[in-house]
């Protein structure tokens, strides 16, 4: 090798090293600049794609376990657009089979597909039969006209079918007050839905997910939505919402609630009002609950209770000393309170009555002379401890906590323990009265009401206890009060006696105030009923707005109690007194 | 000198078979690599098709999820009380009065309570089971985690 050809050499070789040490120089400025940061990024995003993962909405059953509020699945339709061949037969396909908006569908997938434009939503929760219906459609056009590309034929090429799961309501409007519903963004309303939406609806969580399958990761586990089972059960329930629709029909009244709770747990056996939604068609809620109509009276709807609120006068006067059962009264017809005349409900005077005769009379006289010699003071204290004018904080959206003026409030005049002693001038909702009805039929122990039984989130199944919330009478108060009152159904052989079975309860018939005061004919006929009395299983609360055959609680409320104990013995396994007395003595 | 040099010649090797040793071992150390490059994109293709019928398998889980809901859902609207009540009107049965009732005392009978879902808390639930190592580990990955970590197990055992 020559001089010239070794100087020619390491030039090239020079060359060559300051190329290579020039690429490698360059690799680093680019790896190391601010765009590649920017760059690595971008191209991270390219390489998968974020999704949320939703959890399905936990389910709702009765206390039996029979589903009351599941999903189902539902599609949401789509076009590709850079597929679409035919946009007209798309939108016809979907006016046709899903009732969509033609014009609106044929311009979405009209749309010129570009790199922002690749995807259209036609139409959302698609039933399966819908796309079963819509995927047949496109087979047929394939075989009718082929399937090769060809913008003239009819066809439905580019639509897509995303399946997603939608709430659904086996029992349609069966218990639709307690549930509530949940709208198609997944949002709950009323009752339980609403009450338990964050718990139901379960926590999403977005995930990564790489194209590539080297990178794959295992998916976090999405725990689903947590389940409720509820108190009610969903015969009684039915049973009780037949009785309601019949009882709107027999008294004409506006509205008919029905309240069945157990006295000692406090769950609610059955919740039935008027009217009802079918849960499956939510969207119709607008039409049907018009000018301002509660979704669930049970806890919405605050009113004057009228006479069935003496069970508490007199439950607090007997518990405070200031009569006893035996006590003696003179009716005269009328009685000042606070400078106010009360009078009876017929403004008849009773002459001489004990205190079984006030109740078994619903003497207003009475009993707000009773109220009157217990004092405002302690009037007012039993009151609070039977949580009238407080929310009960039953699980279900929207409770009022009703109203109690109390000495000492702005609007409280002396005149009003006169009238709250017989249920005027105060408002509560059907779920407080149960509530304080129950200390009555429950030894005294007042039961917060509940409707939820159990929880089950992570695979496992939380009960929930049964909570007292105080006790404001004795037991032998309430064993006095209950005696009292199912020998007054006895006495006037009330239609609310149930053959077999020795309940007690009361009417109550109170009229509705206008904003001229009581001036109106129209009233809340009501009865509240407990019983067996030797082991008492049911309490009853009912409710009828504005009857028009006829005003008194005793002739359109006490008939449907009637009726709903008879259900509700069968339904409940209750026997006879007589045959519970022939059982036990054969043991 | 002169021997000296007889003696190296005629131990030193002919420069044909130093070139062939040469290219013998360059042969070699390409068979070697181009093994090893046949080792992992094998590998790699291997954990691929894992990572991809993965995927796939996730895909139908949730499908999977959402028929089982969807068919309760289906069986809640079959045993309906509504539809319930009409199959047994259709069966000829009757609602039960109170007074057709007759009770009688079973010693030992306990009255069915509320529903029972889920396991009580505090029981023991299967766990829930992962994805090996083996199907997402690279080839590199495993062996740096054998170069670094040469005290874990080779085979990792995952809760079935």
């Amino acid at each position: 090798m020559n001089n010239q050809s070794s100087w020619r050499y390491t030039t090239l070789g020079i060359l060559l090293t300051a190329l290579a040490v020039f690429i490698v120089v360059q690799m680093l400025r680019i790896q190391l600049s601010p765009q590649a940061e920017a760059l690595r990024d971008k191209g991270e995003l390219y390489s998968g794609t974020w999704r949320t993962l939703t959890p399905a909405r936990g389910q709702i059953y009765d206390r039996r376990g029979n589903l009351l509020a599941g999903s189902s699945t539902v599609y949401e339709v789509g076009v590709i657009l850079a597929e679409v061949e035919n946009p007209s037969t798309i939108a016809l396909a979907m006016n046709a089979v899903v009732d969509a908006d033609y014009d609106g569908v044929f311009a979405a997938a009209s749309t010129e597909p570009s790199a922002e434009a690749v995807y259209a939503t036609l139409a959302r929760f698609v039933t399966g039969e819908q796309k079963q219906r819509l995927e047949q459609l496109s087979e047929e056009m394939n075989a009718a006209y082929g399937d090769r590309r060809d913008p003239s034929r009819p066809s439905l090429a580019g639509i897509t079918f995303d399946p997603r799961l939608q709430r659904s309501y086996p029992e349609k409007d069966l218990a639709s007050n307690i549930l509530g519903f949940v709208n198609w963004e997944g949002q709950g309303f009323f009752g339980v839905e609403e009450k338990f939406n964050d718990e139901l609806a379960g926590s999403p969580k977005r995930v990564w997910i790489p194209f590539d399958p080297n990178r794959v990761e295992e998916f976090p586990q999405v725990p689903q939505g947590t389940s409720l089972i509820l108190t009610i059960d969903r015969v009684i329930q039915a049973e009780v919402e037949q009785i309601v629709e019949n009882a709107i029909k027999e008294s004409g009244s506006e509205s008919v609630t029905i309240l069945v709770m157990d006295p000692k747990t406090g769950d609610i056996l059955a919740a039935a009002t008027s009217p009802r939604l079918d849960l499956n068609e939510f969207w119709r809620y607008g039409e049907i609950f018009v000018d301002s109509t509660p979704f669930n009276r049970v806890v919405s709807e605050t009113y004057e209770p009228g006479s069935v609120f003496k069970v508490l006068t007199m439950a607090a006067a007997i518990d405070g000393g200031a009569v006893k059962p035996k006590t003696s009264f003179l009716d005269t017809g009328s009685i000042e309170v606070g400078g106010t005349i009360i009078r009876n409900w017929n403004g008849g005077a009773w002459g001489p009555q004990d205190m079984l005769g006030c109740m078994q009379h619903s003497l207003n006289v009475c009993l707000a002379w009773v109220a009157t010699e217990l004092g405002a003071n302690k009037f007012y204290q039993y009151m609070q401890d039977f949580s009238v004018g407080h929310l009960t904080g039953v699980d279900m959206a929207g409770e009022s906590s009703g109203r109690l003026k109390l000495p000492g409030d702005e609007d409280w005049y002396e005149a009003d323990l006169g009238t709250n002693a017989f249920g005027q001038g105060v408002a509560v909702t059907p779920i407080q009265m149960v509530m304080a009805v129950s200390a009555l039929a429950n030894e005294g122990q007042m039961v917060f009401p509940r409707i939820v039984l159990s929880m089950i989130t992570d695979g496992r199944q939380y009960n929930t206890s049964p909570r007292i919330s105080g006790t404001p009478i004795s037991p032998k108060t309430a064993q006095r009060l209950t005696d009292m009152l199912a020998t007054s159904l006895e006495v006037e052989s009330s239609v609310a006696l149930v053959e077999g079975y020795r309940v007690a309860g009361k009417t109550g018939t109170a009229e509705i105030p206008t904003p001229f005061g009581y001036t109106s004919n129209q009233t809340n006929a009501s009865f509240v009923g407990w019983g067996p009395l030797d082991d008492p299983k049911f309490l009853v609360y009912v409710w009828l707005e504005k009857p028009t055959t006829s005003p008194w609680g005793s002739v359109v409320a006490a008939p449907v109690f009637r009726q709903v104990v008879e259900r509700l013995v069968v339904l409940m396994n209750i026997p006879t007194d007589q045959m519970k007395e022939q059982l036990l003595e054969g043991q | 000198m002169y021997r000296v040099q007889n003696i190296t010649q005629a131990y030193s090797q002919a420069p044909w078979r130093k070139q062939l040793q040469w290219i013998g071992l360059f042969m070699l150390a390409l068979i070697i690599v181009a093994m090893v490059a046949g080792i992992y994109l094998s590998v790699s293709a291997q954990a691929s098709t894992a990572g991809r019928e993965i995927q796939i398998m996730y895909a139908e889980m949730e499908k999977i999820r959402r028929n089982v809901e969807d068919m309760e859902t289906q069986i809640a609207y079959l045993v309906s009380n509504s539809e319930m009540e009409k199959r047994a009107g259709e069966l000829g049965f009757l609602p039960v009065e109170s007074d057709e009732i007759f009770y009688i005392l079973v010693p030992g009978y306990i009255k069915p309570g509320q529903a029972n879902l889920a396991e009580p808390p505090g029981s023991t639930l299967p766990s829930i089971p992962t994805i090996s190592p083996e199907y997402t580990q690279s080839l590199v990955d495993w062996l740096s985690e054998r170069v670094f970590d040469p005290a874990s197990p080779l085979i990792q055992e995952v809760e079935p």
